[in-house]
């Protein structure tokens, strides 16, 4: 959710910016959770963190380059501020036990997330060109969706024992 | 005569202790040496009520033991203070002849003092106001007259008390005082027992309370916050600072119990301010907590406990020397903390000062560990010059030190750098979990190890401290005395006197408790065969303090009794003399140097 | 007349609130939105690091500051409050937040917030309420609804729980608000406007503990079952509106500001100051303040 864009007053450049800022949050977060996942010694979903992190900062590469060939040197308007929980996936969803299947599922609704966005975006801009942008992005989700979802099904069934299964109590402190 | 102790007892409403407080005062103005101590019932207001004054041309270190004048306005008040108010043969007995008591009947069991007046106090009182009510002040000129003490001062003393209330009440007092004065020229003491002058110029004497005396030395030594909660016998301090500290932009908070007091004063000093708090026994029990972040957290702070009769809430208008294995020892896990005692009312503001100094310097909670008498007695208190102290502040971090600083960097001396919300640079968390020298929250038995020992090592300086120490005596007696607190007053007034009769005794008076200063110890015992360790608590805890950190001498011996059972010098003498006497015998169970 | 251009305040980001220790959280905990929400806040107001001082107690919870580049002060259980006020009185320049949980603020801590909020101190208390305690394993907390089986309730509580925002509301506090990471951007906003508020401010998080609450109770539901104050349209202004909405704490999940008084009274901090500035030098200079002692 955001609540100070307006949308209809954006140029391409900061639409294009905009993007950029989506995907830095998102590698934040994915960082983030992978450090939550180290500290809790769950191996497999940081590595898959780890990789989303790369992901991320690839998609934010291609934008970056795209913004720094298209507008040199027009500064950057819009801040980090401006944007809250776009792409990156809710903490709330991560588990100290969680499965690679989970963590997928987890940056599934990440994706689902900066579609709705975008999709909300369109409806909200006027100028031809951002819209255009934003159509793109949204196919863009779309992809990274789809992508994630063959990710999901190319997966092995959930082995019967699951980690919450042989797992210590928690300790208190 | 240099030395005299008046002992008076009534009930509240005769404002028997305010004639006390206008002795007093009109001792200091003269000139005397004086101290005041009062007891009470346990109403509020009404009861039974006493007070005794001592005044003196030469030092007085404690208020006395049997009272050369007893006043009584009447004698089942007088007699409720059973032991506090000790009569003998030689005291001067005054009383109201309205108690209808013959002086040859008056009730003291076990004694009959040669020189008993009966007074008809309330007639004169009535013959000079219309009422009986200025009994008090018919009482002081009864004082003034008999004993040639305090007549200026007083009558200065009854115009600045009832002027506001106008001039025919000044007068009133006045004549009522000189009916008193008049009534005892009349009828002579049958040895007379006039005071000498004080030597010294008038007007150039302090009269002032522990309470007070500690809470001014706590502004001069530069403490800007003042966190608390009433409790008896402390609140004085509190109300001085609530009263005081804006004044030097400073601020107070009566917090809503004694632990946000102790934590409004702990915050203040990690905001970088100097900080205090003080309270009683059961007080300290419960800021035990926060004294323990302060330890770990290494933040200075002072922490006053006026000791009480204990234990809960014991005997809360009554001195004990009870608190010390809890100031040295109530902490979980291993702390150090230093405490200091002050003896009587002038030595509170070094001690206090010193307080504030020693928490800076070490970033350490500091007890002060006073006691009801020294904090509530009044006391006349020579000039001092406060610009022979040094203030000392914390160590602050230089600007390369801020660049990755490290709060509780392991310094040789153990003292780290410490800053304060508002410095640049200096960010770190303050906590009362264990944690490194980034002050990161850690569990590591290394870490923690080191940490332990750099609390410690930092505070073993003191342990060098002679100047917290007062030694008397022959350096090779081979009798001891040890005393701290009020009954340090009583000991040192014990070993003059000994001294006078030829006794070799030594006398040493600890300022710092703790950490026992060991080699001080070891020094000044090594050449005592026999003494006491002279305390008012139960278990004499400061003499299981010493002999649990440095060899006490088998004939060292602890003296040590309950509070509200003040010791009197004599007693003290009595015992050095048989210790004395037995040191001169041969004796199979001391061991002989080989 | 055209005011000289004041220094720019120096723009903030969320980022140079975030220090380098990473949290210890269970991944799930509703906290690590309030931590996201917090760093938000503090870059909104704008105030730099140093200038801010961040007290807590001892829990889940509590951890927070440690995990900003704030001045922390971790204590000891149920007293950052206090301590928190020391602090402020000792540096009123200072940005004084307080955080910690129910069991901390409301627990032990309980007997120090009536009297926060009425010497009004400008403080900002942020609770995370996850109705349990969570640090020592799973034990009932002065906000678990009645019946609730914990590991000291095993028959299900019997107690009635505290109402936080009832109970702050009723002793008088100025500002009360309530949030969930569940929407981290409002949960941001009421708590900029919180510290931005004069005054003591109440800031309530409803923040599940994924490891011993139920799925009910964690993020995911919230989101289906909050509700906006604003869009109750609840008057924030009316304090007895307010408590009534507030009687709701454990059957609705309500954000946003339940109270706000459009008249701020005056801080402690601003009245001690006011003191200090009258009296200021109306004593002897501290090396003669024994000379009041004299008698003359």
């Amino acid at each position: 959710m955001t609540h100070r864009i307006d949308f209809s007053k954006l140029s391409v450049c900061d639409a294009l910016d905009l993007a950029i800022l989506v995907e830095e949050e998102a590698k934040d977060r994915y960082e983030e959770l992978a450090d939550q996942m180290t500290i809790h010694h769950n191996e497999e979903a940081a590595r898959f963190f780890l990789r989303m992190v790369q992901i991320e900062l690839t998609h934010e590469r291609i934008l970056t380059n795209r913004r720094r060939a298209l507008f040199p040197n027009r500064p950057c308007v819009v801040t980090r501020a401006m944007i809250f929980d776009v792409e990156a996936p809710d903490y709330g969803d991560a588990r100290a036990t969680m499965t690679v299947r989970q963590a997928l599922e987890m940056a599934l609704g990440g994706e689902t997330k900066a579609y709705e966005f975008f999709d909300r975006a369109l409806k909200e801009v006027h100028n031809p060109e951002v819209r255009d942008f934003f159509g793109q992005l949204r196919s863009e989700e779309q992809e990274h969706q789809a992508l994630v979802q063959a990710q999901i099904a190319k997966l092995p069934p959930e082995p019967v024992i699951t980690a919450e299964d042989v797992s210590d109590e928690p300790v208190a402190h | 005569m240099d030395d005299l102790v008046i002992g008076m007892a009534g009930s509240g409403g005769d404002g028997i202790v305010s004639a006390g407080e206008s002795l007093i005062a009109a001792a200091a103005y003269e000139g005397y040496s004086a101290m005041m101590t009062k007891s009470f019932g346990s109403q509020v207001r009404g009861g039974e009520s006493s007070c005794r004054v001592r005044l003196s041309t030469t030092h007085v270190f404690n208020p006395g033991g049997i009272l050369d004048v007893a006043v009584a306005l009447n004698w089942e008040d007088f007699l409720k203070f059973g032991a506090e108010l000790p009569v003998s043969g030689a005291t001067v007995v005054i009383y109201d002849s309205k108690t209808g008591v013959e002086p040859a009947a008056i009730p003291l069991a076990g004694v009959a003092p040669k020189e008993v007046f009966a007074v008809p106090i309330g007639d004169l009182a009535k013959q000079a106001t219309g009422t009986d009510k200025a009994k008090n002040t018919v009482v002081l000129g009864l004082i003034a007259g008999w004993f040639g003490i305090g007549r200026q001062g007083i009558l200065r003393g009854l115009e600045k008390r009832f002027a506001k209330k106008g001039l025919a009440l000044v007068q009133a007092n006045e004549k009522a005082f000189i009916l008193g004065e008049q009534f005892a020229k009349e009828h002579p003491l049958a040895s007379p027992r006039a005071m000498d002058r004080p030597m010294g110029v008038p007007g150039k004497k302090m009269l002032v309370d522990g309470n007070d005396m500690c809470a001014a030395a706590a502004i001069f030594g530069g403490c800007q916050f003042f966190g608390g909660y009433p409790i008896t016998p402390s609140t004085e301090v509190m109300q001085f600072f609530t009263r005081e500290v804006w004044k030097y932009g400073g601020s107070a908070l009566q917090a809503e119990d004694e632990i946000a007091g102790i934590g409004a004063a702990l915050g203040a000093s990690f905001a970088g301010k100097k900080a205090m708090t003080a309270t009683s026994g059961p007080g300290m029990a419960l800021k035990t907590e926060m004294m323990g972040l302060a330890s770990i957290a290494e933040l200075p702070l002072v922490i006053l406990d006026v000791q009480r009769g204990g234990p809960s809430t014991g005997l809360p208008t009554k001195p004990e020397q009870s608190d010390l294995f809890m100031a040295a020892f109530s902490a979980h896990g291993d702390v150090l903390r230093p405490i200091l005692a002050p003896t009587s009312v002038a030595d509170t503001f070094d001690v206090t000062v010193e307080a504030f100094n020693i928490a800076e310097r070490y970033q350490t909670p500091v007890i002060i560990l006073s006691d009801q008498e020294v904090a509530q007695r009044k006391e006349t208190v020579d000039l001092i010059d406060t610009s022979r102290f040094t203030i000392e502040e914390r160590r602050r971090p230089t600007d390369a030190e801020l660049t990755d600083y490290a709060r509780f960097r392991l310094t040789e001396d153990g003292v780290s750098p410490i800053s304060h919300p508002g410095m640049k640079g200096g960010n770190y968390q303050g906590a009362g979990i264990e944690h490194n020298e980034h002050a990161n929250p850690t569990a590591s038995g290394k870490v923690h190890a080191a940490m332990n020992e750099k609390r410690f090592r930092k505070l073993a300086p003191l342990r060098l401290r002679r100047d917290l120490f007062h030694i008397e005596g022959n350096k090779n007696a081979k009798l001891a005395l040890v005393a701290w607190g009020s009954v340090a007053g009583i000991c040192r007034e014990v070993f003059t006197r000994a001294k006078g009769e030829g006794l070799d005794v030594k006398l040493l008076v600890p300022w710092l408790l703790y950490p026992v200063a060991d080699e001080v110890y070891r020094d000044f015992f090594a050449s005592v065969r026999a003494g006491f360790v002279v305390e008012l608590s139960h278990q004499g805890q400061l003499y299981r303090i010493l002999r649990m950190f440095t060899d006490v001498p088998a004939g060292v011996v602890s003296l040590a009794r309950s509070g509200a059972n003040p010791f009197q010098p004599d007693e003290i003498l009595a015992q050095l003399r048989n210790a004395a006497v037995s040191l001169q015998q041969p004796d199979v169970s001391v061991p002989s140097e080989e | 007349m055209k005011s000289s251009a004041a220094p720019a305040l120096p723009v903030f980001q969320a980022k140079d609130f975030k220090s380098d220790l990473k949290p210890i959280w269970c991944p799930g905990c509703g906290d690590f939105g309030v931590l996201q929400a917090i760093y938000r806040a503090l870059a909104a107001v704008g105030r730099p690091p140093h200038e801010i001082a961040f007290v807590s107690g001892i829990g889940c919870s509590s951890r927070i500051p440690g995990y900003t580049t704030a001045y922390g002060f971790n204590s000891v259980h149920g007293r950052a409050l206090p301590i928190a006020q020391g602090i402020k009185l000792a540096n009123p320049d200072l940005l004084v937040l307080v955080a910690g949980g129910d069991g901390d603020g409301f627990s032990i801590g309980g007997g120090h917030v009536p009297h926060t909020i009425r010497r009004n101190p400008d403080i900002t208390y942020i609770v995370m309420d996850n109705q349990i305690y969570g640090l020592t394993k799973g034990q009932l907390s002065p906000t678990s609804p009645r019946g609730l089986k914990t590991v000291t309730s095993e028959y299900g509580s019997v107690e009635a729980p505290v109402n936080p925002l009832l109970y702050v509301l009723a002793y008088g506090a100025n500002f009360v608000a309530q949030g969930t990471p569940a929407d981290m951007a409002g949960l941001s906003e009421v708590i900029e406007e919180a510290i931005r508020y004069p005054g003591f401010s109440f800031v309530n998080v409803q923040s599940p503990c994924v490891t011993f609450g139920g799925e009910e109770a964690q993020v995911k539901a919230h989101r289906a079952h909050m509700k906006t104050l604003k869009s109750l349209g609840h008057d924030s202004t009316d304090r007895l509106a307010a408590m009534g909405l507030a009687q709701l704490y454990g059957q609705e999940l309500h954000t946003g500001v339940f109270y706000r008084n459009p008249e701020p009274p005056p801080t402690l901090d601003a009245l001690f100051r006011e003191r200090q500035e009258t009296l200021a030098g109306k004593a002897l200079p501290r090396e003669r303040i024994l000379d009041a002692f004299i008698q003359k």
